[in-house]
């Protein structure tokens, strides 16, 4: 186990990556505070579970993803029927070749927003912050080739929802 | 694996040498997958950098703390955070005997600010020199010692925070320090509290003093004349 300062200087380590992974879990700004609010907590309680030697990234990952689990995919999944009605088919990607170089984050999360919870969570953890496949295998307790799966069609709705035209190359 | 499976699997990398090569073969014969891996390729990129903002922004200061007001203590760790290497600097020893120079930044609710090239008391030091009388109870935390002229005729004070111990002179309407001592720090920057103030603090006041130490009328009637 880590002691309290140890534990503090692997957080602020990781601090980056865990608000991207939470960004990239919630709806919006305030959901991913949230998260990553309850993740902290939750770690500091449970940081006698955490082996030194393991990857911490891991056991940290693990628990925003089960917090976000119990807590915010329950409320994100109520507020995304409005914001699909909303939005109809949209995500604000536009259609004109050249006129977007890129995608920003708020095009982004909406994108993510719109997938299964079981891709969105694949993508974030594969696509984004670059985890293994095996690492995200192991810390979603899923097969792999059961995470393969899901990334190929969150891929492909991704795809779908951002637009072949903005992927130019550059 | 599917054949789309093992596809993306090449494109992240996670095949061994053998499949990856196989599929490399086959995009490299194969326009239409060769798109495919391209434009997958760009999507991954993009969606990157449209969340690499989130990376540069700063991390909060002792996040192991549970915060239960998130943004407001990540605002307040992030102001502590940029007052805290002056601080370090000061508490690296015994901090400082006669005061001079310029040392600090301003931190607004820290007990010391830097001024005009000098650094002078702030926050809730600031008031307890202010108001607090010697004979007062302990408010915010801060003990006020003695009160007495200096040869200049400038009225100075002795004080005591429980992490801080120091003199004070009034210079117009601040209050400058002469000395200003640390208790010993532990790691993580938690207060050891040692046995009142810094021995050297009653060294400087007897440098400092001239006359006899202000009794509680002194005192009243300094502080009504606004410490003139």
């Amino acid at each position: 186990m880590a002691s309290k300062s140890e534990f503090e200087r692997l957080l602020s380590d990781h601090w980056p990556r865990l608000r991207r992974f939470a960004f990239a879990l919630s709806r919006n700004a305030a959901d991913a505070d949230d998260l990553m609010q309850g993740t902290v907590e939750r770690a500091m309680r449970s940081i006698d579970q955490w082996q030194a030697g393991s990857r911490f990234d891991s056991w940290l990952f693990r628990i925003a993803r089960n917090h976000w689990i119990d807590t915010t995919r329950s409320r994100s999944r109520a507020a995304k029927r409005f914001v699909a009605a909303e939005e109809g088919e949209s995500v604000g990607f536009d259609p004109r070749p050249g006129t977007e170089a890129g995608i920003d984050l708020k095009r982004a999360m909406a994108a993510l927003e719109r997938l299964p919870d079981e891709q969105r969570e694949v993508v974030a953890l594969i696509l984004i912050d670059g985890f293994g496949y095996r690492e995200a295998a192991e810390l979603l307790g899923q097969p792999i080739g059961t995470i393969s799966s899901r990334l190929v069609r969150g891929r492909k709705a991704l795809l779908g929802l951002l637009g072949e035209n903005g992927m130019q190359d550059d | 694996m599917t054949d789309q499976e093992e596809f993306f699997a090449w494109l992240d990398g996670e095949l061994d040498d053998a499949a990856a090569a196989r599929v490399a073969a086959r995009v490299a014969t194969d326009p239409e997958l060769a798109e495919e891996a391209r434009v997958h390729r760009a999507l991954g990129a993009q969606l990157r950098s449209a969340f690499d903002p989130l990376m540069d922004a700063p991390v909060p200061h002792r996040i192991g703390q549970s915060p239960t007001d998130h943004t407001a203590v990540r605002e307040r760790r992030a102001a502590r955070r940029i007052a805290m290497p002056q601080w370090a600097a000061i508490a690296a020893t015994l901090v400082v005997g006669v005061v001079g120079g310029t040392m600090l930044g301003s931190n607004p609710s820290g007990p010391v600010a830097g001024h005009g090239g000098t650094i002078v008391a702030a926050g809730a030091l600031d008031r307890a020199l202010d108001t607090q009388l010697a004979s007062a109870p302990v408010a915010d935390g801060v003990r006020i010692g003695l009160t007495f002229r200096d040869s200049t005729g400038a009225v100075c004070r002795s004080f005591d925070d429980g992490a801080l111990s120091g003199l004070a002179c009034r210079d117009g309407d601040e209050w400058r320090f002469r000395g200003l001592f640390q208790k010993s720090v532990e790691g993580g920057g938690d207060y050891r509290m040692a046995a009142g103030p810094d021995p050297r603090l009653g060294a400087m006041i007897d440098e400092t003093v001239a006359g006899e130490p202000l009794d509680a009328e002194g005192e009243r009637a300094a502080k009504a004349n606004g410490w003139r």
